[in-house]
């Protein structure tokens, strides 16, 4: 390139910097956006890769019904490929404090995959201390260093004794963690409380009183320098998948194996046991049976014995009697003949000398006293006769009675023994009952389920894709948008520039330069604007666009600083991208002028030849404009590449205006729509499990009776599925106690005809408008609704209601006992209130908590509400940088407009200047086309604002939300007022521009 | 007094690091009703005292008084309302709109005058009735040329300036355009200014002025002006 046309080069870009400046601008606009916006998922699943990589996060992980053991460990450790494994205890617990009962995860802490994250505080050192995420402690009102109570059911241990699942069910909140486990709000369902599981907690593995696992994490070995995104990874990680599916088969035998057999050797001892028991029984009651009959003999041969003995006892006692009687006459003879002789000897007496009588006398008195010593001695064998005789009887009668006592005790005996042997056959019976079921639970031990799953069934790391894929969506449209504005901007502004220079570029011709070198100081010109303006445009992009929403997704996902890159890929795509349009814009105009003689490009340019428009054939019309409005629609017919520019140009502005108000209305309205339009009610009440019917009536009367409430109802709420290819929506199903009541808490209403409100019966039941739509449910379909207990029933849609936020399944209660067979047993009662200030709210909510212990948790919507307009703040970026990016390109577009359209037309201009027109008019004159462009393209813009906020809606919505696809009147009203503000800025630019306009311009000759 | 006096006008202009002089001390008169040619070889300044006397340029010293109103010292409002009013301008490239016919190029003129001549009057007399619905594209160079003397006569001006109206056509052409104005001035009792580099045109006017290096520096009356198809150049 020769020196001179360098200096020119240089020259053009400060004599006409405005331009430049522009152009610069709309690629910068262009190249930014389109890089800013590309980038953004890709850095979101940078984000999300970086993220598990420094939790260590698992790449499978595997799951089994049937716990996982330490031998399947060892086993998954020595597949090859797998780095780590590290087992895991996870269940589903209530934690209760003062204010309500929230259902937990409850996971064991593991050290080498999944590793918490400290927030705050530490982590557990013995089983006495815990950590819990940090919106427990917001949700709860506890903090760091409270202990709280684990309500956990008992477990079977290995003997199958019901034993406690935790050592330590008082744990004390150490710390708080984030877990890689759950990156997004939603920790799933369970069969606990209200269905859903409301926060995560860890504590010591040690705490745990089994030696079974629920779940082991696996690392795959050279998968960290891996992005999990990448098809590398997914093979890397689908190969080892592939290896454990190989061992899962004999993983699942031994288990089953090891169940059978623990199970089996159990029966089998019983069985043993219960022989045993058996014959000892038996034995014991032969013994017995023997110990009595043994009995019977003796007592028999003791009644023979006394009998003999009573014999012989008489016979003695009768000899003893007859030989006494017999003494006793004897000794009665005597005595009489002594009587005799004494009378006799007495009367002798006195006959006797006193020798002879004192001998006498001492004889008698001898003979006297022998008789007397017989008599006593007679007296005495007759008392002991009679005290023998006595004593006989005595005895005998004592030896009666053992008898019958003997008789007695065997009687007593042997009603024993029948009992005994009733309790011992009751005893086998049974035992035998209990042998007979083990062995149908034997039969009935399946083997275990082995759930391989990846990240890709982690709830949070897929939604998180799942939102990078929308933003994709959104990358793929929006800037092109921008692309088709700056090629039409840079392709009239080039051309423009050319077509000014025809005469130079005679004369450069007509020099002998050639046609590269003439083209060259264009192509510079545009090259460089092109590339300033993609450096700055991916430097800007590729760090505020990514930064800007993926700040907005941190917001509902725990996830990493995050990873913003710069994409050589996307920054030549781009460059690439903006140089077709510019270069090639300029390339395009080059040839047509080079291709001209130098002398012809020297003479003045025939002016574009006026022409009518068709309107004019219409006289009627034509007739009644004025004249600038004559001129006006002209003009606009004439130039119709800058018509169709700023048209468009003006339309995307509008229409990124109205979508960005349409997106805030859409997302904003959802919240204020479903708790005040759909939901009327303020309180939602979770009952405890399994209350009596008594006691849920109870708590609702207690609830109703409370002065600030009006109402409330009754209703069971559970967490289904509905079964059909690949859905994992969560779904609640409402039965409400009375279908009348249940129209003042929840309205069922068609979204679009308002006043066509359903009416729950027993032909089906109504699910929510975005579940349908995702699951593709017309009214009249029949759906299949698994419930957590993996009960299936089948019914009908018969209705379609609107709805904002989750998925609800509406049914009648007398369908619910028809398809469940039993009847609805409420466990969540909803209330109406007064309007409440939030301390009111708070006092009631802890009143109706503190007067009735079957309430688990008191939920106002008003948290809701809360909690949700902060994420819509947030949402509102979105808006801004939509607005911002319409507004420059409003701006660019139509600066660019004016500026093409002032250098084009600068002799008409300053003709009219020349003919007296004051600045107004003459403004007036360019200023009508652009207004009636700018109304055109406003127009334009809001219907296509309308189908972009449809599309973006379409794409970046949430499974569990609805937005509102309404567009707010007062949204269409900003698009229009925004551009025209923007064409008013613009306009008091070109307003100056024209008034600098020299008229000696118009003394020119034409070039 | 003169209807139009230029008095001591000085017009200087800085280019860059060079003071140039476009108009130095210039003075001169044209009576009311007068046919002046101003002529003089390129860069005189005639142009520039054109410009001047047309109210799209200011002088830089000296006064310069059309009908009794300095036009000097106008403010930029005023002296748009003079060119509006008072002005009637024929471009030597014609500098017709494009885009509308030449009935509707007339209008462009009169639509902004407070007593403006029925356009479709003025394209009669200017003999292109037949043409008027024609764009600026379909009309030969003494066609438009006629269309732009049509446009500025329409506004019923003061004065009717004319920078090099035949500079663009050919020699038969320019010379019908010349008679047009001269029978304009004559019947329509109107001021016109003609610029030109050619002499021979001098003989058709009633005032001659010469330039030279930014100066009148000569100033003839013709008592008997010569009837444009009398000269030949």
């Amino acid at each position: 390139m020769k020196k001179a046309l360098v200096k020119d080069t240089v020259k053009e870009i400060t004599n006409t910097f405005k331009r430049f400046l522009s152009l610069i601008l709309i690629v910068l606009l262009g190249v930014g956006f389109f890089a800013g916006i590309r980038v953004t998922s890709p850095d979101m699943r940078n984000t999300l890769d970086k993220t598990f990589d420094e939790y260590e996060a698992m790449d499978i992980q595997v799951l089994s019904t049937l716990g996982i053991t330490k031998k399947d460990i060892e086993e998954l450790q020595k597949i090859e490929g797998v780095e780590k494994v590290e087992a895991s205890y996870s269940t589903d617990v209530l934690v209760s404090s003062e204010e309500k009962e929230v259902v937990v995860k409850l996971m064991a802490l593991t050290t080498e995959i999944n590793k918490p994250k400290v927030i705050e505080g530490r982590l557990p050192e013995n089983n006495k201390e815990c950590v819990v995420e940090p919106r427990f402690l917001n949700g709860t009102e506890h903090k760091i260093g409270d202990t709280i109570t684990i309500e956990i059911e008992d477990i079977q241990n290995e003997e199958g004794k019901d034993q406690p699942l935790l050592k330590e069910k008082d744990v004390t909140i150490v710390g708080t963690v984030h877990s890689p486990l759950y990156i997004s709000s939603d920790r799933g369902t369970t069969k606990l409380g209200s269905g859903k599981i409301n926060y995560y907690m860890y504590t010591t593995l040690e705490n745990f009183n089994t030696n079974i696992r629920t779940v082991a994490y696996l690392k795959v070995r050279g998968t960290r320098e891996l992005k999990s995104y990448q098809k590398k990874y997914e093979k890397k990680v689908e190969e080892v998948k592939t290896r454990i599916e190989d061992i899962t088969e004999a993983r699942r035998q031994a288990r089953y194996d090891e169940l059978y057999k623990s199970a089996n050797d159990k029966i089998q001892d019983a069985q043993k046991e219960l022989k045993e028991q058996k014959s000892k029984a038996e034995k014991e009651i032969q013994d017995a049976k023997q110990q009595i009959k043994n009995a019977k003999v003796q007592v028999s041969t003791g009644k023979t014995e006394l009998e003999n003995k009573k014999t012989i006892t008489k016979e003695q006692l009768t000899q003893a009697k007859k030989e006494l009687d017999k003494a006793e006459i004897e000794l009665t003879e005597k005595e009489k003949l002594f009587k005799v002789e004494k009378q006799k000897i007495e009367a002798t007496l006195e006959f006797m000398t006193p020798e002879q009588k004192e001998q006498v006398e001492q004889e008698l008195l001898q003979q006297e006293q022998l008789l007397k010593q017989a008599r006593t001695t007679l007296n005495e064998k007759k008392r002991q006769y009679e005290t023998d005789q006595k004593m006989a009887d005595q005895e005998f009668a004592k030896a009666q009675q053992e008898l019958n006592d003997a008789e007695n005790k065997i009687k007593t005996n042997e009603t024993k023994l029948q009992t005994q042997q009733k309790n011992i056959d009751k005893k086998i019976e049974k035992a035998q009952e209990e042998i007979e079921d083990a062995k149908m639970k034997l039969a009935d031990i399946k083997k275990p389920d082995w759930y391989i799953l990846d990240r890709n069934q982690n709830i949070g790391y897929a939604s998180y894709l799942q939102d990078a894929d929308r933003i994709d969506n959104i990358a793929s449209v929006f800037p092109v948008v921008f692309f088709v504005v700056a090629a039409l901007i840079s392709l009239t502004s080039m051309t423009r520039m050319v077509e000014e220079q025809r005469a130079q570029i005679g004369t450069l011709k007509g020099l002998g330069y050639s046609k590269r070198q003439i083209a060259s100081k264009y192509l510079i010109y545009a090259s460089l604007a092109t590339i300033i303006g993609s450096i700055l445009g991916v430097s800007i992009g590729f760090y505020l666009i990514p930064a800007i929403i993926c700040d907005m997704y941190s917001m509902m996902y725990t996830v990493s600083e995050t990873v913003l890159e710069f994409d050589i890929g996307l920054t030549v795509a781009g460059l690439l991208a903006a140089s077709i349009c510019t270069v090639g814009a300029t390339v395009y105009s080059c040839i047509r002028v080079l291709a001209i003689t130098p002398a012809t490009l020297m003479r003045p340019k025939a002016p574009k030849p006026g022409k009518r428009v068709l309107l004019e054939k219409i006289p009627f019309i034509w007739k009644h404009l004025n004249f600038t409005q004559k001129v006006t629609l002209r003009n606009l017919f004439r130039y119709k590449k800058r018509f169709l520019m700023t048209i468009i140009g003006i339309a995307g502005c509008t229409s990124l205006i109205v979508a960005g108000f349409g997106l805030r209305d859409a997302i904003s309205s959802m919240i204020p729509m479903q708790y005040n339009d759909i939901f009327h009610y303020n309180i939602e009440v979770t009952l405890k499990d399994s209350l009596k019917q008594k006691e849920i009536q109870s708590a609702h009367d207690e609830i109703v009776n409370k002065q600030d409430i009006h109402e409330a109802i009754k209703m069971n709420k559970q967490s289904v599925e509905v079964v059909k290819n690949n859905n994992n929506q969560s779904i609640q199903l409402i039965v409400p106690e009375s279908v009348e009541q249940l129209q003042n808490f929840i309205q069922l209403r068609n979204r679009n005809r308002k006043d066509e409100v359903y009416t729950l019966d027993e032909q089906g039941v109504i699910i929510t408008e975005k579940l349908a739509k995702i699951l593709d449910i017309k009214v009249g379909d029949q759906i299949t609704i698994k419930n957590i207990d993996k009960i299936e029933i089948q019914t009908a849609v018969v209705g379609i209601t609107e709805n904002y936020l989750s998925h609800y399944i509406y049914m009648a209660p007398q369908l619910y006992s028809k398809l469940y067979e039993q009847t609805m047993r409420p466990n969540t009662i909803l209330a109406i209130t007064e309007k409440l200030t939030e301390e009111q709210e708070d006092v009631l909510g802890k009143e109706i908590l503190k007067n009735n212990k079957n309430i688990s948790s008191v939920v106002f919507t008003s948290m809701t509400t809360t909690i949700f307009s902060e994420v819509m703040d947030n949402m509102a970026l979105v808006v801004w940088v939509l607005i911002i990016a319409a507004g420059l390109l409003a701006l660019v577009v139509l600066y660019n407009l004016s500026n093409t359209n002032i250098s084009e037309r600068i002799r008409e201009l300053a003709t009219i200047k020349v003919l007296g027109f004051y600045h107004p008019e003459v403004y007036e004159y360019v200023g009508k086309e652009t207004l009636l462009l700018t109304i055109i393209g406003i127009l334009g813009g809001l219907l296509g604002g309308k189908f972009l906020t449809t599309f973006i809606i379409k794409t970046c919505e949430l499974d569990a939300f609805m937005f509102n696809p309404q567009i707010k009147l007062a949204s269409y009203v900003y698009g229009i007022v925004i551009t025209m503000l923007f064409a008013a800025i613009v306009s008091v630019i070109t307003y100056f521009a024209l008034k600098k306009i020299d008229m000696i311009e118009s003394l020119k000759s034409v070039e | 007094m003169a209807y139009i006096e230029f008095k001591n006008v000085v017009k200087a202009y800085q280019m860059g690091e060079v003071l140039i002089q476009a108009l130095d001390n210039t003075n001169f008169e044209i009576e009311k009703g007068e046919l002046a040619v101003i002529v003089g070889p390129s860069g005189a300044g005639k142009t520039t005292a054109l410009n001047i006397l047309g109210g799209m340029d200011t002088t830089t010293r000296g006064r310069v008084i059309i009908d009794d109103k300095e036009i000097s010292s106008l403010k930029e409002k005023e002296l748009i309302k003079y060119r509006r009013e008072d002005i009637g301008f024929v471009f030597q490239f014609y500098n017709l709109v494009q885009n509308l016919t030449a009935l509707e190029n007339v209008e462009l003129a009169t639509q902004i005058c407070k007593k403006p001549l029925e356009p479709k009057t003025i394209l009669k007399k200017v003999g292109l009735e037949e043409r008027m619905n024609n764009f600026p594209s379909q009309l030969s160079g003494g066609e438009q040329q006629r269309v732009a003397i049509a446009r500025a006569i329409a506004k019923n001006p003061k004065l009717l300036l004319c920078d090099e109206p035949t500079g663009a056509l050919d020699y038969k052409t320019g010379k019908q355009i010349l008679q047009l104005l001269q029978d304009t001035c004559r019947k329509e009792r109107m001021t016109v200014v003609i610029i030109t580099h050619n002499q021979a045109l001098t003989p058709m006017a009633d005032r001659v002025i010469h330039f030279k290096n930014g100066t009148a520096y000569n100033i003839q009356k013709n008592e008997h002006p010569i009837p444009i198809e009398n000269i030949e150049w």
